[in-house]
């Protein structure tokens, strides 16, 4: 069996790319005014002629992250024909018994942002064919295609777009509980008098220092008296929020309550004098270093409890951590943005056939979750930034009902050039982890 | 010289899962200590243990059939409570408080609590302890690796170490348990290829840089020196013992000192031992220097002045540490080797030098170093031929 299919991939493979394939509509107004209205991206640029005119842009652009709604086959058109590389694979893995289907990545890279009247068309190839390989989900194979949208004979945007086909009723079922970051329940601070105010800190958004009233020596760890002068009169002082590494480490083993592993945690020096260890919170371990600068964050456990933590200075005048967005998904919202992506797949409207299929509810489709990412990013970023890619990682399924929170952080810079860690946490855990990579012109300056 | 002298050691065997509860082990071990000294229950007066310990002195005398104890004890800040328990011992005997004391710890550490794993309550106990515990263990550093690692990595940047020179210190150990029928790793020694080879714990730690953890309870028997003369074993004189805390001390996370590169508290129970005992470092045949993780046992090196500040990597290279080499460490096994029973199997291995028993003996009359757990306020012993 294995050898079939890997023959089948490999025959489909040979054929490259497939024929181009026309977007129904001219990247057009109407169709980004719906998409707009369906995920909430305000910028301007994309509606508002005049002002794009004296945009980077010089003119109407369309919103990248709707790339693959211009080529989406629609309501009443067949779905693409089973002759296309993506068919052939889906139909020779059904037939061999992995019938069942889940996205696990989508990764948009835009070459330039389309203006509007652009007519567009798609080519479709398959990239890669890796398995069996037993999932959570079951035994199943992973499938890659590389899906190329041309203006002319310009790529203008690639996707790869990595599918888990597996066997039904293969799969363990997810002990309650895992779904979120880490496991068990998080440790907690035993608070006293002479360190209450710490805490309280954190909660407000503040890393607070302790400081003597009558010497002004400043001390971390707290303690009820001034070890300089014996005085009993604590107050505080606000850190600055700056530091660099004075010393860390990575965790590997064994599992610590609440937190995923590896856990980069991290000593590090104030410019204030004291010493305060974090969670050096989204970072590649392989990436840190003694002296390298961080900046104060703050990891919310719950309403009484969030933890002191550090990011990854990066400069540029913008905050590391990206403000918080929370998507109220209603069935409304389900339905409208799978219908203004252009997506007909039953699960996202059809309450009734999404139940008889084993989901939940009606669940949000993918490409409004791509549109959800982009727009909490340029909430950070601003109207004048550009996106030059979304790469995201599928999780749990989001249905009606539930609520959709992002959080996100910057995790390099490279002048202008900004990588962001996004994540998108629903009430069955982590529903979208993804890295965007957006230009943001005069931002090093 | 302290007049004390260690008369008895005993233990039970060490194992993963001992199949019994603590306090029996802890009896049995007290039995066999004191069956080592010509020594009966009848002649106990005294008994001291570690604060962790969870055999009360009360339920072993019990157990053991002693009948009125004049004086007990408990030592805190876990490992660094081992050779504590011998001084305790000693002053005990000098001022007369008691005659026969036994010192002893026992745990199902393997099968019963695992220090390896997370202590999710340490940061929830009411006490002075739990509100220090807060500033690490809720943001993620809660296992004892973490902690050691910590300060593992600001050595190595500041001195240039590597972890195979952590690796010297586990194939030194896993050497001499292989000789060490006694040793859990017993015919089992490691390479450096297999240090470099295993996983990390937490980087820069591997997992053949931490200790094992295991079930099994030592004791050991401290008397006059001149009551120890007229007993079975040849007495082991207790040459010099001392204990430590810093500036600054924390338990396992003494980070807010400037330097983070040392064991201050170890320096201060090395300055203690030279200048009590009259000894130095030079004079020392083989030292049993605490070993759950690999780092601290290069850090002891240097604070008690065996080589200087960041020189310990090139100190224990090329065998100096193996027996046959310039100072033969943990003739045992060490705590990676033998047991990890907090330091005490450590003391025992010590006398076993001095009377000339050990299994990789170590020729010579010099005195022999004992010390206790490190990162924590800590402890040692001198010990010589009474």
């Amino acid at each position: 069996m294995d050898l079939d299919l890997q023959g089948v991939a490999a025959a489909i493979m040979a054929t490259g790319e497939s024929e181009r394939r026309a977007a129904r509509d001219p990247v057009n107004l109407p169709i980004i005014e719906n998409w707009i209205e369906a995920i909430g991206d305000a910028n301007p640029v994309y509606t508002d002629a005049a002002l794009a005119a004296g945009s980077v842009h010089g003119g109407l652009v369309a919103p990248p992250a709707m790339i693959q709604v211009w080529t989406m086959t629609g309501q009443a058109t067949p779905a693409a024909g089973r002759d296309d590389p993506m068919g052939r694979i889906v139909s020779a893995l059904d037939d061999a018994g992995f019938t069942s289907v889940v996205a696990t990545n989508c990764d948009q890279v835009y070459n330039r942002y389309l203006r509007h009247g652009e007519q567009l068309t798609l080519t479709v190839s398959l990239t890669d064919l890796t398995g069996p390989k037993q999932t959570a989900l079951g035994e199943g194979y992973f499938f890659t295609t590389r899906h190329a949208w041309y203006s002319g004979d310009e790529v203008v945007a690639t996707m790869d777009f990595r599918i888990l086909k597996f066997r039904p009723g293969t799969g363990a079922a997810r002990p309650a509980g895992t779904a979120a970051g880490g496991h068990g329940t998080p440790m907690r601070p035993m608070i006293s008098a002479d360190t209450a105010f710490f805490w309280a800190g954190t909660r407000a958004g503040e890393l607070r220092i302790q400081s003597c009233a009558d010497c002004g020596t400043l001390r971390h760890p707290p303690g009820p008296m001034c070890v300089a002068c014996g005085s009993p009169n604590p107050e505080y002082v606000v850190a600055a929020g700056t530091g660099e590494v004075f010393s860390f480490i990575v965790h590997h083993h064994p599992p610590v309550p609440g937190k995923k592993l590896p856990l980069v945690l991290a000593l590090v020096d104030l410019p204030e004098g004291v010493r305060v260890l974090g969670e050096l919170a989204g970072v590649s371990p392989e990436s840190v270093r003694i002296g390298m600068p961080v900046e104060a964050a703050f990891l919310k456990v719950d309403d009484e409890l969030t933890l002191p933590a550090w990011r990854p200075a990066i400069g540029g005048g913008l905050p590391a951590q990206l403000p918080g967005l929370t998507v109220d998904v209603t069935t409304t919202f389900v339905v409208g943005g799978a219908l203004a992506t252009r997506d007909f797949t039953r699960v996202h409207h059809d309450r009734d056939f999404a139940v008889a299929s084993g989901s939940r509810e009606i669940f949000v489709n993918i490409l409004t979750t791509t549109g959800l990412v982009q727009r909490f990013v340029a909430g950070w970023a601003g109207h004048g930034a550009l996106f030059r890619s979304i790469a995201i990682r599928l999780g749990a399924p989001c249905y009606a009902g539930d609520t959709l929170s992002f959080t996100g952080a910057v995790i390099s810079r490279d002048g202008d050039l900004y990588t962001v860690a996004v994540t998108g946490r629903c009430g069955l855990g982590d529903h979208v982890t993804s890295t965007v990579v957006v230009e943001i012109p005069g931002s090093a300056a | 010289m302290t007049g004390a002298a260690i008369a008895g050691i005993g233990a039970t065997e060490f194992s993963k899962d001992s199949g019994r509860s603590e306090l029996r082990l802890a009896v049995e071990a007290v039995r066999v200590a004191l069956a080592d000294a010509g020594l009966t229950a009848g002649d106990v007066d005294g008994l001291v243990t570690f604060s962790m310990d969870s055999n009360a002195e009360i339920a072993v005398a019990r157990e053991l059939g002693i009948g009125e104890l004049t004086f007990f004890s408990q030592i805190g800040y876990g490992g660094g409570a081992a050779c504590a328990t011998v001084q305790q011992a000693a002053m005990a005997i000098a001022t007369g408080a008691a005659e026969a004391v036994v010192c002893y710890r026992a745990m199902n550490e393997r099968s019963g609590r695992r220090f390896g794993q997370v202590a999710a309550g340490a940061a929830a106990q009411a006490t002075s302890a739990g509100v220090d515990n807060s500033w690490h263990y809720p943001i993620g550093l809660s296992t004892p690796a973490s902690t050691v690692a910590m300060m593992a990595r600001r050595y190595m940047h500041v001195y240039g170490a590597e972890g195979a020179d952590f690796g010297v210190v586990a194939v030194a150990d896993r050497k001499h348990a292989a000789s060490n029928p006694k040793a859990w790793f017993y015919r089992r020694p490691i390479t450096m290829e297999d240090h470099q080879a295993s996983r990390w714990i937490t980087e820069p730690l591997r997992l053949l840089d931490c200790c094992q953890e295991s079930d099994g309870g030592v004791a050991i028997v401290v008397t006059s020196l001149e009551r120890a003369r007229s007993l079975r074993q040849p007495p082991v004189s207790v040459a010099a013992a001392a204990q430590g805390s810093g500036r600054d001390e924390y338990m396992m996370t003494s980070y807010y000192r400037d330097d983070m590169t040392g064991l201050p508290e170890m320096g201060i129970v090395a300055r203690q031992l030279w200048g009590k005992s009259g000894f130095s470092p030079a004079d020392v045949r083989t030292a049993v220097l605490y070993d759950h993780f690999t780092p601290y046992v290069l850090m002891q090196l240097e604070e008690l002045g065996f080589c200087g500040r960041g020189e310990a990597p090139g100190f224990i290279a090329d065998g100096a540490i193996e027996v046959g080499g310039r100072l033969p460490l943990n003739t045992h096994g060490g705590q990676l080797g033998e047991a990890y029973i907090h330091g005490m199997n450590g003391i025992a291995e010590g006398v076993r030098q001095v009377r000339g028993t050990s299994v990789n003996q170590v020729p010579g009359d010099g005195p022999v170093l004992v010390t206790a757990g490190t990162g924590v306020p800590t402890s040692g012993l001198v010990l010589v031929a009474g």
